[in-house]
């Protein structure tokens, strides 16, 4: 469960980014987290999984206060959740296996596990026959689908995913979905972050709004 | 845990090949201040070796008055005998030291057989015991024998071995001093290599950071890269330094042993040998750390 109250971050800016952001997020559900750009919702996000801090007020995340973390034990927040960027975030020298299998040495697991998890999480998103392949030998949709893997090889019980279809075409866009609803039907808790009115539109989950840094719809 | 180092240890190896020519630099730079330190050491060590042969060579001639007593006589045989420093005593009677001055310089010059006196006085010739404080045991004698009724003046090359060692204790000011020096020069430059491979995969280590990764996990591989720096560059400085040795050994040992007796060109000493490779394990950690900090620090919450 994720619980925000009252939060406020401000950069120095004329504006805040975000002013007095309050909402509830049970486990298992999918979320929707809309706005114009500039509205917050990547701010929101860095504080979630502990990239940025607030000014004032307090964010659960599965019973931690992200708050309370001081910075060498924001590994434990981190490792709850999978994050998933618009740009993919990959590693242009590792091969399509090497970028999800980093997620698992980075967590320290054994070599048979990560061999196991990592085509596991391939197979998820359908690119086991591409695992030897490297990211700019991919097509956006392609790099999109390993950087859920990698978002889901460690298992998270949390998906932030930030405007993850926003380089994509329509209906590629539609398979990202799709694939983060699957997550989500494994039990997963998804937050995405769309501008997108098509997804909004395509499919009826709940949707928090955020207008100028102020929730206008939780 | 064996995950943990293999994997520090292939991110290593990985760090060094992406940034093979920026971590060549920082070798080179470690290698010739760690040469420029051991070709120092190497002088000091020689010299200190030099020191301490003309230091167990150094005798203590006591020098009498031509009137001395049978009694004051006896009175400095005693305080040599009761000194435990002192090895053996010798006596070189008047005649004695004129007739092996003659046999010594008559083939030289005329003036020696043509002097129709005496001019050498009686002597004693002390021997002290080998210990590293011959010297100063000297010295304490010799302060004690300056006030005895007898005797004429005292002689054991106080003076230069007193320059040589003050000479000494410059050039281990100076080492020290040039040490020192170097060593923050290179702590910089390791710093600022480790830095460069940060930066150039910055993304990389952000990612690190959103998977989850923990300082320890990021930090292992950059600080075993300074070390690495630090062990080959102090590796090569001191092949160079050995190679010197080598050089000036073959060169030079027989005019060195033509001028100094049994004395032998030295390599560096186990210690010091010890206290440079520890000193550039230290010096490539302590780079590697300041620049891995500083880029955690980056990447605190604002």
């Amino acid at each position: 469960m994720i619980q925000a109250f009252n939060l406020h971050k401000s950069y120095g800016g004329v504006a805040p980014a975000l002013m007095d952001v309050s909402f509830t997020i049970q486990d298992g559900e999918f979320v929707f987290l809309t706005g114009q750009s500039g509205a917050g919702k990547t701010t929101l996000f860095k504080i979630l999984f502990g990239w940025e801090s607030v000014d004032r007020g307090q964010v659960i995340v599965d019973r931690i206060n992200v708050g309370k973390l001081n910075e060498s034990n924001l590994y434990t927040l981190r490792r709850k959740i999978g994050v998933v960027f618009q740009d993919y975030k990959l590693l242009p020298k590792k091969t399509v296996f090497e970028n999800v299998a980093f997620a698992q040495q980075i967590i320290g697991a054994d070599r048979k596990t990560i061999r196991f998890k990592t085509w596991d999480a391939l197979k998820n998103v359908g690119l086991t026959t591409k695992k030897d392949s490297y990211p700019p030998q991919l097509s956006g949709g392609e790099q999109q689908r390993v950087a859920i893997a990698r978002a889901l090889v460690n298992d998270p019980q949390l998906i932030l995913a930030d405007e993850p279809t926003g380089n994509l075409d329509p209906e590629v866009s539609l398979e990202i979905l799709e694939l983060f609803e699957k997550m989500n039907q494994q039990g997963k808790t998804v937050i995405m972050a769309t501008h997108s009115l098509e997804m909004l539109r395509a499919r009826d989950h709940r949707l928090l709004i955020l207008n100028r840094g102020r929730m206008v719809q939780s | 845990m064996i995950s943990f180092v293999l994997n520090a240890l292939r991110t290593t190896v990985h760090n060094i090949k992406a940034n093979k020519q920026v971590f060549l630099m920082s070798v080179a730079t470690i290698t010739i201040a760690f040469t420029i330190q051991g070709l120092f050491f190497l002088v000091f060590v020689n010299l200190n070796t030099l020191l301490s042969t003309w230091d167990k060579q150094v005798q203590l001639i006591v020098y009498l008055d031509d009137g001395i007593s049978k009694g004051q006589k006896n009175v400095l045989e005693e305080i040599f005998k009761s000194n435990e420093k002192v090895d053996s005593i010798s006596y070189d009677s008047r005649d004695e030291a004129w007739t092996e001055f003659k046999n010594t310089f008559s083939g030289k010059s005329g003036f020696v057989t043509d002097l129709g006196f005496n001019p050498l006085p009686a002597s004693y010739n002390l021997k002290f015991k080998d210990d590293p404080e011959r010297l100063v045991n000297i010295r304490q004698l010799a302060d004690l024998l300056k006030e005895q009724k007898g005797v004429e003046s005292l002689e054991y090359g106080e003076k230069w071995i007193s320059r040589f060692e003050n000479f000494m204790v410059f050039l281990r000011v100076f080492i020290l001093a040039v040490g020192g020096i170097l060593s923050v020069g290179l702590i910089l430059i390791i710093s600022n290599t480790i830095k460069l491979s940060i930066y150039s995969r910055r993304d990389e280590f952000d990612l690190m950071l959103l998977l989850g990764a923990t300082h320890r996990f990021i930090k292992a591989p950059l600080l075993l890269e300074g070390l690495v720096q630090g062990v080959i560059g102090v590796g090569l400085a001191l092949g160079i330094v050995k190679l010197t040795h080598i050089y000036m050994k073959f060169n030079f040992q027989g005019s060195l042993e033509s001028i100094f007796r049994g004395v032998d060109f030295q390599f560096l000493t186990q210690p010091l040998l010890w206290a440079m490779v520890l000193a550039s394990i230290f010096i490539g950690w302590v780079g590697s750390f300041l620049s891995i900090t500083q880029y955690l620090h980056s990447t605190d919450r604002e």
